[in-house]
């Protein structure tokens, strides 16, 4: 079978890509190194948090950046895509495996999110089970920790949290013991734990005892992998107020919840995940690559294809990489890399949290996300670059990366099926279905 | 403050300063250590991790050899618990004088470390990574030594036997009635309060700083070269022997397996200021090549971090010495014959090796000048830790953990479980993470604190009862200090590895907005 497309990555570029592809009806096939690196993110999708300053209106200020800045991914995609984007995805995860569960929030305004150090977080659409959290409300919040559990630490969180709203929020913090559990707590054993029967019921039972009647209870992103809606409910129920997550250390079971739901998504639409897969070698031709040579399974394999979706991110997910001689190599293709500073240049600053000149390197593209060699001139005709591997970007500074990987990953979809008519037609009116 | 009396004030915790300590405290001498940092935090703990056998010096420096053979042969009775019997091995890559194989073994002959020539293909059995074109090969008794067990070792020593050791205090005037040092005033950099010590005699141990502490007392000339050198550990044991290049001494001559890593080293640029710790990228490269030379492949295997520390070496403005005499030997200067001030000694230069000599060397001279007969007792004593004469072994912690998995870890890179680091924090009183990396090892491992450094400073948070601000700051100033030693060498996975801890820090917890961290 020749798939229409082959999408190297699994994480939310390529799973957005993949998902928006499969389902207007074209033959997806996504290759993944491992189990992507949804699993590292906090599961909000962050669209713009900083620039500069502290964002409040992501869209607004992402037209802006677009302007200003125009190396930057946002300007090769502008704030209508990244709407259009923001809007698709809150619609598939409602139709999602994990439904009822939604993601909730607006691409117009940041929600500020308590961080699991205790940081006002500027987040643009996150999962219901975080809404509570949003720290704009004011309020009182009683942050609430297991016994044991290494990766959350609700006394600093209450204290940071107090102090950054400068007294307007009253925080406190208060530890309970966790479920029994086979072994130390750790973010994915509580997480499995909640999942299974009378568990949550349990420690419903348990909250309505903590704190006062007027605090929203913030506790660890541990509201189970396969029914966060209803556990979280349980707990509201229970504890008679209002219960949120504060994303935790990787791994993330709300970022594990996004993956589960995306790859669902993306099979029953049709597509394919191979994981453990990864490309050494392409076949090209004059300005189009072929064909995938991809190890997987121990063995190598030929995929031909009509596009390729490069998804691979940036240096932290293997999508590009720093050599000893300090050259940067794009690790797929073999795409040249842009923003990389010349050998015996500085390539970081000696203050951790500066800005580093390494820090946006990564993959040159045009407004149709195809990659650009070192001369500013178009590689390949049938390959589009999103997410991490998009250089220009500093997605951790800027809380931007889900963004940008989510609205180029949509975009990408939407470009190849209006390259590809026929099936484009169908997918039009998928794509545009608004949500409520 | 009322001030603290001590029979001994001793100036740098170094290995040399608390092994003074250690000496002074067996002795039955009241004794006060302090250093203005944390202990070894200047050169002891930034070296390579080498317990010398004297091999590197038997044809360059035959005095140092010997010095170091005999300290090795004490040091593994009395110190066994921070030393791993890795053996050592020289060997002649291809672009090395195959000649000095020759001078080489006449000179062990002559200052008496033992070695045993090997043929090169038992090496490669033993050592596969090792360069196989090395045409010839050389056993001798190298070791490798962790020099922040070592100090802890030595500071639990003085305490238990009536001493002081005061971290955090910087001698800010040294006291002199007459002409005899009679004590100090120090600092404590963390509070700004200021405490003065009384003491009969004063030993300056302060290695490259010594210059900078005589001239308190009124001394010039005291003259030390800063003779800066890097390292670089490398994410694995490459080697399970220590490695050198059978040459005359010279830069990236050495691999150390220590602990879960390997250091190669060093250079040597003669620095203005010790507290010069800058990492050049010329140097980093040389490294990086030279390593090849031991190990091919080393260029592109995973560097986990870089660090410099200084050597001391003395040069007297007084003596018209020649330059040998700066060499890595140590010098004692006895300030009453020099300079006609008593009660102050100066114990500089040497190596980690021959720290014990040097303090039985300064301590004895103190008897000496005080008109008192107490024999030392260092040579028989073992430190703390090491009374069963046990080495220390690369399995150590693993076995500690299987034997008890209940405890969590902390830090999982370094197998630090939950009970030890709240112990260590306790113990030490810190607000600062980089302490407990000295005293457990924390964020030394493959992932640099990319974990363990939000989970300790909650940790710290709950334990030291701190303010979020003190806490905040405990982070962020490891996270500065783990940064520090990974930038200059970050390429390869190791990026990968920091991204990915950039990624937790700043995009899930968002460090960089906390309340207050320009404060910081």
């Amino acid at each position: 079978m020749k798939p229409d497309v082959v999408v190297v990555g699994g994480g939310m570029s390529g799973l957005a890509a993949g998902v928006g592809l499969a389902e207007a009806g074209a033959s997806v096939l996504v290759l993944a190194k491992g189990a992507g690196s949804l699993q590292l993110a906090p599961g909000t999708i962050d669209l713009l948090g900083y620039a500069g300053e502290r964002v409040d209106h992501p869209l607004r200020a992402i037209a802006a950046l677009a302007e200003r800045d125009p190396g930057h991914p946002y300007a090769l995609l502008g704030a209508d895509v990244v709407a259009d984007a923001a809007r698709w995805l809150c619609s598939r995860v409602a139709d999602g495996p994990l439904a009822p569960y939604r993601y909730v929030g607006s691409p117009e305004d940041n929600m500020l999110l308590p961080t699991a150090i205790g940081v006002p977080r500027p987040s643009a659409l996150v999962p219901e089970t975080m809404g509570a959290g949003d720290l704009r409300q004011g309020g009182r919040m009683l942050v609430v920790g297991f016994r044991g559990m290494k990766d959350f630490h609700p006394a600093l969180i209450a204290d940071n949290l107090t102090r950054a709203t400068g007294g307007a929020m009253e925080v406190r913090a208060t530890q309970i013991d966790p479920p029994a559990l086979d072994g130390e707590p750790g973010t994915m054993r509580l997480a499995r734990a909640l999942g299974r029967p009378g568990v949550a019921e349990a420690l419903a039972t348990r909250l309505a005892t903590v704190g006062r009647d007027d605090e929203v209870l913030a506790l660890p992103a541990v509201l189970s992998i396969g029914d966060p809606h209803g556990v979280w409910e349980t707990l509201q129920r229970g504890a008679g107020r209002p219960v949120c997550e504060i994303p935790t250390l990787p791994p993330s079971v709300p970022g594990l919840r996004l993956f589960d739901t995306l790859r669902t998504l993306l099979r029953r639409a049709g597509g394919r995940l191979v994981t453990g897969s990864h490309v050494v070698g392409f076949k090209g031709s004059g300005d189009h690559i072929e064909a995938l040579r991809v190890h997987v399974s121990g063995g190598e394999r030929i995929y031909a294809t009509r596009w390729v979706v490069l998804a691979t991110g940036g240096v932290s997910s293997g999508g590009l990489t720093l050599d000893a001689d300090w050259r940067m190599r794009e690790t797929a293709l073999g795409l040249d890399v842009a923003g990389v500073p010349a050998p015996r240049q500085a390539r970081f600053s000696p203050r951790y949290l500066d800005d580093h000149p390494l820090g946006r390197a990564g993959v040159a593209a045009d407004g149709d996300l195809r990659p650009l060699d070192a001369r500013g001139q178009r590689r390949w005709e049938n390959v589009l670059v999103v997410g991490g591997a998009l250089g220009g970007a500093e997605p951790w500074r800027e809380k931007s990366g889900e963004g940008i990987a989510l609205a180029s990953g949509h975009r990408a979809a939407q470009l190849i099926l209006g390259a590809e008519g026929s099936v484009s037609d169908s997918a039009a009116t998928k794509v545009a279905q608004p949500i409520a | 403050m009322s001030p603290i009396e001590a029979d001994l004030l001793v100036i740098g915790g170094g290995a040399t300063g608390a092994g003074v300590a250690w000496d002074a405290s067996l002795r039955g001498y009241r004794t006060v250590l302090v250093d203005r940092s944390d202990l070894a935090d200047g050169t002891s703990g930034r070296f390579h991790g080498l317990l010398h056998s004297g091999g590197r010096y038997v044809v360059k420096d035959p005095r140092a050899a010997t010095e170091c053979i005999k300290e090795n042969l004490i040091l593994r009775q009395v110190a066994a618990a921070t030393i791993e019997d890795t053996g050592g091995l020289f060997v002649s890559t291809p672009a090395d004088d195959l000649s000095y194989g020759d001078e080489f073994l006449q000179g062990c002959a002559d200052t008496g470390v033992p070695v045993e020539e090997i043929a090169t293909d038992e090496v490669l059995r033993r050592e596969p990574r090792v360069n196989p074109a090395i045409r010839r090969a050389f056993a001798v008794p190298d070791g490798s030594i962790d020099a922040w067990k070592l100090l802890n070792a030595l500071a639990s020593g003085i305490t238990e036997h009536g001493g002081r050791v005061l971290t955090y205090h910087k001698v800010i005037a040294l006291h002199r009635d007459g002409d005899a040092v009679t004590g100090a005033t120090l600092r404590d950099t963390r509070t700004d309060e200021e405490m003065e010590v009384t003491a009969a005699f004063t030993i300056n141990a302060s290695g490259a700083w010594a210059g900078q502490i005589s001239a308190m007392a009124g001394i010039e000339g005291v003259t030390i070269v800063p003779g800066r050198g890097i390292m670089i550990a490398m994410n694995h044991r490459l080697v399970n022997t220590v490695v050198n290049r059978c040459t005359m001494p010279a830069d990236g001559d050495i691999l150390v397996p220590i602990r879960t890593v390997s250091v190669i080293g060093t250079t040597d640029v003669e620095a203005d200021d010790p507290d010069d710790l800058t990492v050049a990228q010329a140097e980093v490269d040389q490294m990086l090549d030279a390593g090849d030379q031991l190990v091919p492949g080393f260029r592109n295997a995973r560097a986990l971090r870089v660090w410099a520390g200084v050597r001391p070496l003395f040069r007297d403005a007084r003596a018209q010495g020649s330059d040998r005499d700066i060499s890595r030997a140590h010098t004692l200067l006895d300030h009453r014959e020099r300079d006609g001030v008593q009660r102050f000694i100066t114990i500089t230069g040497g190596k980690l090796t021959t720290f014990r000599l040097m303090a039985q060397e300064a301590v004895d001279a103190m008897c000496l000048a005080l008109g008192e007969d107490r024999p030392c007792r260092t040579r028989e004593q073992p430190l703390p830790g090491s009374e069963s004469g046990e080495y220390y072994t690369v399995g150590t912690r693993l076995r500690a953990r299987e034997s008890d998995g209940s405890d969590p870890l902390v830090c999982e890179c370094e197998m630090i479980p939950r009970t030890r680091l709240e112990a260590a924090m306790r113990d030490k009183g810190t607000v600062n993470l980089d302490d407990i990396r000295r005293a457990l090892r924390l964020g030394m491992g493959p992932c640099q604190g990319g974990f363990c450094t939000y989970r300790a400073t909650g940790i710290l948070h709950e334990v030291g009862h701190l303010d979020g601000a003190t806490a905040d700051a405990a982070l962020l100033g490891f996270l500065q200090e783990r940064w520090k030693g990974t930038w200059p060498i970050l390429h390869g996975d190791q990026l990968r590895q920091s991204r990915l801890d950039d990624w937790i820090y700043q995009g899930l917890l968002d460090v960089e907005h906390l309340p207050d961290w320009t404060a910081a």
